[in-house]
């Protein structure tokens, strides 16, 4: 979770051999070099190439070879010069050599599914190791070193903007790597672990390998430590009602072997009442039986009642106190998931924006809501129940084993088969269980991605295809279930069966010890119970692995969230900028959403307070992107941001997002009344100033239209409101707050050209004395702007007035003549 | 460089004392701005019908073009202010449920058997999204044919309407 991603599986030889058979995993052996081990062969091949005194500083593998097949290339670097060795043949090897000082250049090309390190010299280029993406922080590394040994690093960041390479091959040069910043980088590499670099599986977004459960679990403990002065108590409680659990089998042995047999047999052979040996609860029966003493049938009917009644006594204090402990775990278990539930959420509203790209909504609530209850579960019930079932099982066999060891031995036979089958039959079931909650899982993704996509499906008549999509899923889910209910109906009665063969088991050797004379009904029957007793115990306990699996995922996605630190956050020494003036320079700035293709390629320009910029270019020229770094959703990879002359970096985000009003390109509603979605941006906003902002965004005229006014519900999303109708309402949110930055992305882009300058008519006077930054593909929207930043491919094509972006005929001026084209044709 | 305007400033609310509004021989709202001009049907739309019922009150000429807002009635000289608070009155029917009789359940539409401030009256709910509950306690309820029903705040019902109410939430 921390540090910089997509370094796996470094210092692996046979990649191929991770993916199939046995996960390999090599502890330690993961750290990031670019000096590798040397084969000795290629050692000595390279020792002729060197001069003396001339030391090999860089030695990295490949993992892919110039004939596109897997294998192990290495690439050389002296001081001196650069040395690549490419195997060609079966040992052969095709050697090329590159003198340092004649490189000009060295560049990343990155290509479909691998990459390649070319590097170029005044008269000509080689291309000098290939590898897969795996290997990419390898090389980055490597090549920064390189860099530095060859001096090149200043002259490479002088033009950052040289885009060699081109999109010719499908490869692009990536002026930078953008790695450089360790949280920064968003996205990366998640489908491997860091730590272990095995594939993680994308259901749970956590490697199941690395989950340390133990660790994880005593991490958990910290969510109960603040319960405990109830989870003790609760604990205490247990035990006493296990212990009252296994009690009952005494007593009905105690009721046939001292009150119902002597009755029976001295009834028939007229014997004498055996002595009991039984101290204190005989005492306890005795005074009992003392109260019926007048009882027509003598001391033993009152012995029967009394042993009765400690029977129902025994019943009604385990119900009442599993009542009362059932009650005080809940009481906990319902406050760590609460504290859990809070935390997490608390911390997901630090996250930055691309921790939410990265991951889907669903995936992310489930957390919330599923995983958290599970460890509720756990904590509340899994331990306890673990340790009181231990105590059940001890509690047993004691007892069992006090009153006839031998017998005991002999019951416990089956228990060994019991224990085996359950395992086995767990394992099985908890595979047929884990496909079926995906196949559930599958249900849910499909049911929230159409139900908000209706208008989609209906528009293009596919509701029989999303029928059939579905209906072929509930197959699944069906066959699943199916699958599962074979195993559970095979499983019960192979249980019943086991468990019956003890308690014959009983009846066989019991029986036969009886006839020895050297057991007694009761204790026989005591032993029966004993046996159907032994079960549950026995199958949870079975099960204790499985569900310290389960609870250590759930733990290990939930802290995830609570681990990971946000990549846009408040330096501690931040300012708290109370009055932004508004002045903007961004400084050469380079960003990439993905470290794959730049967004942004070395930004440069200058804004004044108070000024209006429009942003202009083609779709995806990185106009949203430029706007996602003043409002600091991302932070650059390289290069600065000043707002009034300190870095971005440095402002306190509270403090810089309370200034800056943003209207993005995908306006998003809450469910609720207009007037509060307006007010979103200021808390505590009197009603007057909701009205001048709707008035200003020239929203308050359909609003008032609504019969409710103001107090519109405009359904989730905004989607009981019209486009242009969700983009007035976010105008006026971000108008309201009075920011010093505004920020309108496309944000008329869906109003009539009459609304849009009515619209603009308002803002004209209210942009005065705020730096404004206007996106609109529409250019007469950009009517008033005092500068044009034309935008082109994640680079600064133009800039300047619209009168000498016109005169100058550049791209500016095409897309203008275009425009006024188009808008003659409609006009006609 | 000059101070960033306050989106508040810019907006005007007419002159109260110099507003006055009263009735022509047709029933219809006539309404003199303070600029002296004379505008007949004139029609007042609450801002926010549902938690300010006397305050900004909007007044549209009879094309729907907004004359100016009144920001509080009360301001009003007092036979401007009678017309309006009776003209809204009539626009604006919201009767105030005081006691939940009964509520019959079926299929999703419910029959709702209460007494009003205006009386006792029957009427279904569609689904339960008409029914909004504010964070005062204030209960909002729109019927299958779009009337609307308050309730002013929902713990001071008495138990058993309490009661039939949560099922509904
Ligand atoms: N969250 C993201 N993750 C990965 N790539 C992204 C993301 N958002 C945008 N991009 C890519 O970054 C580039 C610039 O996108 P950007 O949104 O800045 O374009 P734009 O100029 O605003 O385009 P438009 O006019 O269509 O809104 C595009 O190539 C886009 O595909
Ligand atoms: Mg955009």
């Amino acid at each position: 979770m921390h540090g910089p991603m997509s370094s796996s599986g470094r210092g692996r030889s046979h990649r191929m051999g991770s993916f199939n058979g046995k996960p390999r995993r090599k502890k330690g052996n993961n750290e990031l070099t670019t000096k590798e081990e040397v084969p000795e062969l290629l050692q000595k091949q390279a020792q002729g190439l060197l001069e003396k005194g001339e030391e090999i500083k860089i030695a990295v593998s490949t993992d892919l070879r110039f004939d596109s097949t897997y294998g192990k290339d290495w690439l050389l670097v002296t001081d001196k010069r650069l040395i690549a060795f490419n195997q060609s043949g079966v040992l052969g090897h095709d050697i090329r050599e590159v003198s340092l000082t004649s490189v000009e250049d060295i560049e990343i090309l990155e290509m479909y599914g691998n990459n390649i390190l070319k590097v170029t010299t005044s008269e000509n280029a080689f291309e000098l190791a290939r590898y897969s993406k795996r290997l990419t922080p390898k090389f980055n590394l490597a090549v920064s070193e390189l860099e530095k040994l060859s001096a090149l690093k200043d002259a490479d960041s002088g033009d950052g903007g040289r885009g060699r390479g081109g999109p010719g091959a499908g490869g692009r040069r990536r002026g930078r790597r953008g790695n450089g910043g360790n949280g920064t980088q968003p996205g990366g590499d998640k489908s491997r672990c860091e730590k272990c670099g095995e594939p993680i599986p994308s259901w749970s977004g956590v490697c199941v390998n690395c989950v340390k459960k133990s660790k994880l679990i005593f991490r958990l403990f910290k969510y109960a430590v603040p319960f405990l002065h109830v989870i003790i108590p609760a604990f205490l409680l247990m035990l006493l009602i296990r212990f009252v659990a296994v009690l009952p089998p005494i007593l009905s042995k105690e009721l046939i072997d001292n009150i119902l047999m002597p009755v029976g047999t001295a009834v028939s052979t007229n014997q004498a009442l055996p002595e009991t040996s039984w101290g204190q609860l005989q005492g306890i029966a005795d005074t009992l039986g003392g109260w019926f003493g007048s009882m027509p049938l003598g001391g033993s009917f009152g012995h029967l009642i009394a042993i009765i009644f400690m029977m129902v006594g025994l019943r009604v204090f385990t119900m009442g106190t599993s009542s009362i402990r059932g009650y005080m775990m809940a009481w906990v278990g319902q406050n760590v998931t609460r504290r859990l539930q809070n935390e997490t959420y608390e911390h997901l509203n630090a996250l930055s924006i691309d921790f939410f790209h990265e991951r889907d909504t669903g995936n992310l609530m489930s957390r919330i809501t599923h995983d958290v209850s599970r460890l509720r579960d756990f904590v509340a019930n899994g331990l306890q129940d673990i340790v009181g079932d231990t105590f059940t099982i001890l509690f047993m066999c004691t007892f069992m084993f006090s009153y006839h060891w031998k017998l005991a031995l002999w019951t416990l036979i089956p228990i060994p088969c019991l224990i085996i089958f359950t395992i086995f039959f767990g394992k099985k079931m908890s595979k047929v269980y884990h496909v079926l909650w995906k196949r559930y899982a599958n249900i849910s993704t499909i049911l929230a991605s159409t139900i908000p996509g209706v208008r989609v499906v209906k528009a293009f008549a596919r509701e029989q295809y999303e029928i059939s999509r579905f209906s072929d899923l509930t197959h699944q889910v069906f066959t699943g279930e199916m699958n599962a209910a074979k195993l559970g109906t095979l499983y019960r009665p192979m249980m019943e069966f086991i468990t019956y063969s003890g308690s014959i088991i009983i009846w066989l050797v019991g029986g036969w010890q009886i006839f020895q004379g050297d057991l007694t009904l009761g204790i026989l029957f005591m032993f029966q119970s004993y046996m159907m007793q032994f079960f549950r115990p026995v199958y949870t306990l079975c099960q204790m692995n499985e569900r310290f699996i389960r609870a250590g995922t759930s733990a290990e996605r939930v802290f995830e969230i609570l681990d990971t630190p946000p990549s846009v956050a408040d330096k501690r020494d931040a300012v708290a900028l109370a009055n932004i003036r508004g002045a903007i320079e961004f400084k050469d700035v380079y960003f990439s959403y993905d470290s794959e293709k730049d967004a942004l390629n070395g930004v440069s320009f200058q804004v004044q307070p108070g000024e209006m910029i429009g942003l202009v270019g083609h779709s995806g020229a990185g106009k949203s992107t430029l706007i996602n770094l003043i409002t600091r959703f991302y932070d650059p990879n390289e290069g600065t941001i000043e707002i009034d002359g300190h870095n971005s970096k440095e402002i306190r985000l509270k403090a810089l997002r309370q200034q800056v009003g943003v209207v993005l390109q995908d306006p998003f509603l809450f469910a609720g009344t207009i007037a509060e979605n307006i007010g979103y941006s200021k808390p505590g906003a009197s009603r007057h100033e909701i009205i001048a902002s709707a008035k200003a965004a020239n929203a308050h005229d359909f609003i008032i239209k609504f019969p409710d006014g103001y107090d519109t519900m405009v359904g989730e999303r905004g989607a009981r409101v019209s486009g242009g109708e969700r983009q007035r309402i976010s105008i006026a949110r971000a108008i309201l707050k009075n920011p010093r930055i505004l920020i309108l992305d496309e944000a008329t882009s869906s109003v009539d050209t009459e609304t849009e300058s009515k619209i603009q008519e308002a803002l004209e006077r209210l942009v005065q004395g705020r730096t404004v930054f206007a996106i609109a593909h529409r250019l007469s929207t950009l009517k008033y702007a005092d500068r044009l930043i034309v935008l082109k491919e994640g680079e600064v094509d133009e800039m300047g007035t619209h009168e000498e972006l016109i005169a100058k005929d550049g791209t500016y001026a095409s897309l203008c003549q275009k425009q006024t084209e188009l808008s003659k044709i409609r006009a006609w | 460089m000059n101070e960033a305007i306050k989106v508040a400033d810019e907006l005007e609310f007419l002159d109260a004392s110099k507003v006055s509004i009263g009735r022509n021989a047709f029933e219809e709202l006539v309404v003199q701005l303070p600029d002296g001009t004379i505008h007949t049907k004139v029609e007042p739309v609450r801002s926010f019908p549902v938690s300010e019922t006397t305050r900004y009150i909007s007044l549209l000429d009879n094309e729907g073009n907004e004359l100016g807002i009144v920001e509080d009635v009360k301001k009003l000289t007092p036979n401007s202010r009678d017309v309006l608070t009776e003209e809204l009155q009539k626009r604006y029917f919201m009767p105030k449920i005081t006691k939940i009789n009964s509520l019959d359940g079926q299929f999703g539409v419910t029959t709702w058997n209460v007494e009003t401030s205006q009386g006792d009256v029957e009427f279904g709910i569609r689904t339960r999204y008409d029914i909004v509950t504010l964070e005062s306690g204030r209960v909002l309820i729109k019927d299958a044919d779009g009337n609307r029903y308050e309730i002013e705040n929902y713990n001071k019902l008495d138990p058993k309407s309490i009661a039939l109410l949560q099922t509904q939430m």
